[in-house]
């Protein structure tokens, strides 16, 4: 199918990309259609337009549209049909035709243009729709005639999410998949879909691939179907320059590949298949295997040879079986099934394989992938931990915080520390102390699996020890959003990495970002805004558990990504500051070595060491139900985890013994060496399907032409102008405080470049104190003046940090058990509770603490809190946004969408007059509640608390009428958080019973 | 896709089976169908793998979990088609495979396996009460003809294969019925005869020729053969019996049990009388040979009311369960205890037979026997050793010999001018082509004596093979074997 060939943008870095599900306010769906007239006019004609809530359409919308009668609209079906027997020119002289008849009838007057397929014959084949859609898209854009009339699509063809978005994307207005609505009504026919009339489920059917467009969108950040409509926000993987320029001119394409001829002979295979007569026609439709292997369906790398040989290779560790392993991985360039099937080693230059550094080197330059505790179980976690802390390699603690017993080696030797930790859009347990125990902090820009979305533990697997870790409520189901709520630029890129190396100055910060057009650029930006570590992602790489839509269709492979990094990175001289790192569905020393040659010197691995340690690929990892014990919460699948270590360890060294002799082979001693020296690969001679004769790779394997004195490989370390930070002078002075707990209190001046201040101060408790800090107030410091970005980040317990002036954004980031005042100057004349105080996305992330802002603080206020407490005196849109813990008590006004996502904690609103307007809440999963009288007692006690940290006059004031101003509150309560906190109260009770 | 959970709610079920000393009373099948809600519980179980190994593990390539699935939702003539796409004749494997599958079911790393073989059979058990299974002769002829040679599993799959495509197909079997070891082989209480019959009555119904009696290289040349068809399928099977030379084989009361099983099923066909030679009635019986034909022989034995049933195997006595050299998903080299040695017998490992022992008529009147022991020598096959003072006499009054098929019948073969192999197979290429043009093998004639599965697979692809050789193109299904835990 031609849609398989496009593969969609998302966004990473640059711009972030969506939740359309919490933020549902924000996205539209609905599409106009009808003649745009000139857009730089505004005429009331203009209005003149058929609106389409949902344009997914049924076959009665169809009809109706067709058979439109109304003065200002002209409906006409083209069929999208060509001559089959002639072939490529047949299909071709069609396209010509088709947009002949169009012109035609739009220069008549039409303005709804119907490419339809329907009315198939033995002689007479579907024009693919993608093709003639854009086509038509192009070519009247061409004819300066396209915004006359809108496209409809009559067709056969789309049934999945992407097929939809990818018409859509290039230009269609509403699209009737009349196959769908046709198998739907036989299924209900059938009996094998029940209990629901053809109308409701053609309509359900709609409804959902509506939702799955605006995923689609979302992932690239738009929110409205108008604006992606026609947008043609794809990236061509396989298609020639020639084909792409003629029919879907401006999308990019780099590898070349098929065209038209190509695309013609799959089309008149498939049509001999279905109208052959002297065989079997129509006897069996073939299993496809796409998602899952069947025999004769789509060919997986993962198949039951490659998977048993693999075990039987760590278990016994066994040579041979991992030969025979290998050889099936790598054998693999005739099904083409990756870019790197089609290379092939060249130059070879062979030395003696003693010669080579050894396997126990070149292991510590290896990686597992982020798996979160939570994604996957305790005992697959640290058994990955253990084994990779042995051979000097790192694991990766995924998005989920992490048990602090684990940062120091047991009793026995094992150590379970990751010793990468991420730090994801959740930003789940991301406190001062989790980051001090990390030797690289990897910052997820997006998943390779699903970039551009977020992600979602459901509450059965969020039992109390995933919930301790993750700082959350136990049974609760935990969002990941989309975007970092603090990146929306490489601005706020540079500043997380800024507060990261805060936070942990020995740790490597690295940025993980997945291949697609451009991420050379990014990659750029990245090294300049300080990244230690570039990873770049694969879009193989992936969890059972991700979307189908992202599965095959979003991000492109690792090979093309890290070639575009590294000419990038090298050409603009920045290679040396960087370490660049590999992964995505890396399972053979070959795979090794080319990531290698193409520009890598660091390697992840995620799938393979999970089948080392017992996976057998089921792919219901979202299920909890892996009857292996690694994808599953369920104590008793648990017991089924047979992984060791050793398996693991068997695993690296199987690879690192496999790269030695392809390092050997070519003449390289070591991997730096050996890092970006495309010219020994080349493209495989041999490789005869007729689709790859049209690939060229040479864009990937130039290699950038520079001086001796550009480096292809890391050499320096990153200045990251740590030098100046103001909280080195606080630490000189606080000596007392930090090392002995004796209390202490300090004053100092600050001004907007003073960013991140208390990072390193808490770094530096969390190192001594572990995760309990000092005790409450030990230090005690007050700024006087206008404090920069993230200010108070990741502070630790024991902390007291008070600013008299002003706060900009990310205030209370990561905040980790200190308490944060931001007051009003005493000579300050203006009001508080009317003035911004603390800029955007404020206390991002909080684990625990309390902050007290004595005004308004700006948008996202809360967001992803799980367990600080705060109070502040209005606050902008989107407040408490996926918190799952904690206290907000808000005294002023809050902006749209408040409490969207939020599945724990509590929010206390005041108005003066205790009326609130509904359309300001998000109430999908929250409650609107009265206060009970423990509530009152609490927020009693919090605005104290205000008033003694801020003198604030707005609290004193409702304090001051306490009986009839505690009235005015309302209490937002997520509905699964409450009955979680019954459901724990109810376990407790028993248990004290018992 | 199955239960979600259903692995963990339901256990797995066998079909019952009727007493043993009930049973052995007639030479019936013996087991109880389960209830349709316990088989749907069993699809249930089905976890719906990522990467069902079980279907790689099967040598048809069975869509295992999607049958499964089918069977869950109560959606049995789906699941029949889902069956049917990949196995011509399920009603011989669901009651005869052993269930290669079952061993490769990723549930039975943990747990024990679905029982795959047992919803196979009553899928199609369900097909045929319900009359879903029809003869779907061709639409179209296609003008070519086929000779099918031997009518076993592998002769019957590749007919019923050809005569899809449009291919008049003729199978010629030197039996008075069809069916091959499947008739005279396999013993009624493991498949009654009426099973192949029916079967047997829908291949001719779409328009297979058969042409029984009649044995290919006697009543008809090769040349005669080969003049009249576009294509020969070879599917004559392994027949030749390896023998036990040793003092005493020419003894009466020593048969081979593939004179002794065809003998049997055709008495109970109520073709013949049954010769006393024959007949294990009040002898000790002793089988040598510890494969299924060893087990349908003593199960046949205890049905004769003989006075002991005794089994032999040369091989030590294998683990319970499965070893580390074995490891899942492969076929695990376990101790198996089959139906007939639940009806009673008594088992002997690494046991070598050094003679048989007459009286002065030259009746067998027992056996000397020796235990073994095998020393494993790297690289190479085990070696066997004779335990020292192990010597032991057995009273025996029948012995009955189970060791195995050494290869298929030469002189047909040879008619045709084909060459062999060098372990005595008729040679074939991959695509199943013999040394001449038009001539193809398949079954144990290629691959040696092996499973029915195989003999099935086999006809299939052959007839792929056919098809494509006689037309330049084949529709015909043809297995893929990338990713197969088995070897082609």
């Amino acid at each position: 199918m031609l849609y398989n060939y496009f593969k969609q943008l998302f966004a990473q870095v640059t711009n972030p990309p969506l939740d359309g599900i919490r933020e549902e306010i924000v996205t539209d769906t609905s599409l106009s259609i009808g003649n745009d007239l000139n857009i730089f006019d505004i005429t009331a004609d203009q209005a003149k337009k058929l609106i389409i809530q949902n344009p997914v359409i049924s076959n009665e919308d169809l009809d109706k549209i067709l058979h439109i009668d109304h003065p200002d609209f002209k409906a006409i079906s083209i069929p999208t049909l060509y001559e089959v027997h002639k072939g490529v020119n047949g299909i071709e002289s069609a396209l010509e035709q088709m947009i002949k008849s169009i012109e035609k009838e739009v220069d008549n007057g039409a303005n709804i243009i119907i490419l339809s397929d329907r009315g198939i014959s033995k002689h007479f084949a579907p024009i693919p729709m993608l093709l003639a859609c854009a086509h038509t898209h192009n070519a009247l854009k061409r004819l300066k005639k396209r915004s006359n009339f809108g496209i409809v699509i009559e067709s056969a063809e789309p049934r999945e999410p992407h097929h939809f978005a990818c018409l859509f994307g290039y230009g269609a207005s509403a699209i009737n998949p009349y196959m769908v609505n046709e198998i739907i009504e036989q299924q209900i026919e059938t009996g094998g879909i029940k209990d629901i009339d053809v109308d409701a489920a053609v309509n359900n059917f709609n409804k959902a691939i509506a939702k799955g467009i605006v995923k689609v969108m979302n992932k690239i950040g738009i929110s409205t179907l108008h604006s992606y409509r026609g947008s043609q926000i794809f990236e061509a993987l396989g298609l020639s320059e020639k084909f792409v320029d003629a029919y879907f001119c401006d999308t990019a394409t780099r590898i070349e590949g098929v065209g038209l001829y190509e695309i013609e002979r799959e089309i008149g295979r498939r049509y001999k298949k279905a109208f052959d007569k002297d065989g079997l026609a129509g006897m069996n439709l073939e299993i496809g295997g796409e998602y899952r292997w069947r025999r004769d369906g789509e060919a997986h790398m993962l198949n039951p040879t490659s998977i048993a040989k693999l075990q039987q290779a760590v278990r016994q560790n066994k040579w041979e079986s991992y030969d025979v392993y290998a050889k099936a991985i790598n054998e693999q360039s005739e099904k083409l099934m990756t870019l790197r099937g089609l290379f092939e080693f060249d130059s070879f230059d062979p030395i003696p394989i003693e010669e080579v550094e050894p396997w126990t080197e070149i292991v510590k330059r290896f990686k597992t992938g982020a798996m979160s505790l939570g994604s996957i179980s305790q005992e697959a976690h640290e058994n990955l931990a253990i084994a990779m802390n042995r051979i000097g390699g790192k694991s990766n603690s995924g998005e989920g915080g992490e048990d602090p017993k684990r940062f120091q080696p047991d009793n026995n030797g094992n150590w379970r520390n990751s010793a990468i930790k991420q730090v994801a859009s959740g930003r789940f347990g991301v406190s001062s102390h989790y980051l001090s125990s990390a030797k690289e902090i990897q910052i997820k820009m997006a998943q390779g699996a699903k970039p551009g979305e977020g992600g979602q533990l459901p509450g059965p697997k969020v039992n109390p020890y995933i919930a301790s870790v993750r700082n959350s409520t136990p049974y609760v189901g935990l969002i990941s959003p989309p975007p970092h709520h603090d990146i929306y630029s490489i601005e706020d890129l540079a500043q997380l990495i800024y507060d990261l190396k805060n936070a942990n100055r020995e740790a490597r910060v690295n940025v993980k970002l997945v291949s697609e057009v451009g991420v050379g650029t990014i990659a750029a930006g990245v090294a300049k805004a300080k990244a230690d570590v570039i990873l770049i992602s694969g879009f193989d790489g992936g969890t059972g558990a991700s979307p189908l839509t992202s599965l095959k269709h979003a991000g492109l492979p690792w090979e093309l990504g890290i070639a575009e990094a590294q000419q990038t990175l090298v050409m603009n001289d920045l290679r040396n500051r960087i370490v660049l790192e590999c992964d995505g569905q890396m399972k053979t020393g070959r795979d090794v070595a080319i990531a290698c040659l193409l520009g890598a010197e660091e390697f992840g691995f995620s799938t393979a060491p999970l089948v080392a340690s017992g996976c057998i690929m089921m792919r219901a990892c979202h299920l909890n139900t892996c009857p292996v014990g690694i994808a599953t919460q369920d104590p008793e699948l648990r017991k089924n985890f047979k992984g060791k270590p050793e398996h693991v360890i068997n695993f690296m060294y199987f690879i690192a013994e496999e790269l030695r002799q392809i390092m050997a082979n070519l003449g390289f001693r070591t991997v730096d060496e050996m890092v970006g020296q495309s010219q020994k690969l080349n493209m495989k001679k041999a490789v005869e399907h007729f689709k790859a004769q049209g690939i060229d790779l040479s864009k990937i394997l130039y290699k950038p032409e520079v001086g001796p004195k550009v480096k292809l490989h890391n050499t320096v370390k990153q200045n990251h102008g740590l030098e100046k930070v103001l909280d080195f002078k606080i630490v000189e002075q606080a000596h007392p405080a930090i090392y002995r707990k004796e209390e202490q209190h300090l004053e100092f001046e600050i001004k907007n470049t003073d960013r991140t201040v208390g990072a390193i101060l808490s770094n530096e408790i969390s190192k001594m104190h572990g995760a309990n800090g000092l005790p409450e107030d030990t230090l005690s410091l007050k700024f006087t003046g206008t404090a920069g970005q993230s200010f108070g980040a990741f502070a630790a317990k024991g902390l007291f940090m008070k600013v008299s002036g002003t706060c900009n954004d990310y205030f209370g980031k990561g905040l980790s058990g200190g308490k944060l005042i931001a007051e009003v100057p005493s000579e300050a004349t203006f009001k508080a509770d009317e003035n911004i105080i603390v800029g955007n996305v404020a206390l991002y992330g909080a684990v625990t603490g309390e902050a007290y802002i004595n005004g308004i603080a700006g948008e996202r206020f809360c967001v992803r809190n799980s367990g600080a407490t705060a109070v502040v005196e209005g606050i902008g849109d989107h407040g408490c946004e996926y918190m799952t813990g904690g206290i907000a008590l808000v005294l002023g006004e809050t902006g749209r969408n408040f409490a969207a996502g939020m599945s724990g904690g509590i929010a206390y609103l005041y108005s003066p007059d205790g009326t609130f307007d509904e359309k300001k809440f998000n109430l999908e999963m929250v409650e609107l509640e009265d206060l009970n009288e423990q509530d009152i007692e609490t927020v009693q006690g919090l605005l104290n608390n205000h008033v003694d940290y801020t003198s604030s006059s707005k609290a004193s004031a409702i304090l001051a009428d306490w009986p009839e101003s505690s009235k005015n509150f309302i209490k937002v309560m997520p509905t699964d958080y409450k009955r979680a906190l019954e459901m724990l109260a109810k376990e407790n009770e028993e248990k004290l019973n018992a | 896709m199955g239960k979600l959970r259903g692995f963990m709610e339901y256990d797995r079920i066998n079909e019952n089976a009727i007493d043993p000393k009930e049973r052995i009373e007639n030479y019936n099948e013996f087991t109880v169908a389960p209830s349709t809600e316990k088989l749907q519980e069993q699809g249930g179980r089905c976890m719906d793998c990522g990467v069902p190994f079980c279907h790689s593990g099967c040598p048809l390539g069975n869509l295992i979990p999607d049958f499964n699935d089918a069977v869950y939702n109560n959606e049995w003539e789906k699941a029949l088609t889902i069956l049917h796409s990949t196995n011509n004749f399920p009603e011989f494997t669901g009651r005869l495979c052993p269930a290669p599958c079952e061993e490769a079911c990723v549930l039975g790393i943990v747990n024990p396996p679905v029982s795959i073989e047992m919803i196979e059979k009553y899928i199609v058990e369900r097909g045929f009460s319900e009359g879903w299974i029809k003869a779907e002769p061709p639409v179209q002829r296609t003008g070519k003809s086929v000779a099918v040679i031997g009518s076993g599993p592998a002769g019957l799959a590749a007919a019923q294969q050809l005569n899809r495509a449009g291919h008049r197909v003729t199978v010629y079997e030197r039996d008075n019925k069809l069916g091959g070891l499947l008739r005279y082989g396999i013993p009624d209480f493991k498949m009654e005869k009426n099973v192949i019959d029916r079967r047997m009555a829908i291949l001719e119904e779409e328009g297979i020729e058969f042409v029984v009696s009649t044995e290919v290289g006697k009543d008809i040349t090769a040349a005669e053969l080969e003049e009249k068809f576009d294509a020969v399928l070879l599917s004559t099977g392994a027949t030749i019996r390896r023998n036990l030379p040793i003092p005493g084989a020419d003894l009466k009361g020593v048969e081979q049990a593939m004179d002794f099983l065809p003998h049997n099923n055709k008495a109970v066909d109520g073709q013949h009388q049954r010769d006393p030679r024959f007949l294990a009635t009040d002898k000790n019986v002793i089988v040598i040979g510890g494969g299924d034909t060893g087990s349908d022989c003593i199960g046949t034995s205890n049905r004769h009311g003989a006075k002991s049933v005794t089994n032999f195997e040369i091989m030590p006595k294998p683990a319970d369960g499965r070893t580390e050299e074995n490891p899942w998903p492969y076929w695990p080299f376990k101790l198996k205890t089959s139906s007939s040695h639940e009806e009673g017998s008594h088992r002997e490992w690494s046991i070598l037979t050094k003679e048989f022992i007459g009286d002065k008529d030259g009746n067998l009147k027992g056996l000397k026997t020796v235990e073994v022991a095998w020393k494993k020598i790297p690289g190479q096959r085990p070696q066997l050793i004779e335990k020292e003072g192990s010597e032991k006499e057995w009273p025996c009054e029948m012995a009955l010999l189970a060791l195995g098929f050494t290869g298929p019948e030469q002189s047909l073969p040879q008619q045709f001018g084909l060459q062999f192999d060098e372990r005595g197979n008729v040679k074939g290429q991959k695509d199943y082509q013999t040394n001449k043009k038009n001539i193809f093998v398949a079954g144990d004639a290629r691959r040696g004596q092996s499973l029915i599965v195989w003999a099935i697979s086999e006809g299939r692809q052959a007839a792929y093979q056919i098809d494509e050789h006689l037309m330049g193109h084949s529709t015909l299904p043809l297995k893929n074997t990338t990713g197969d835990l088995i070897s082609v």
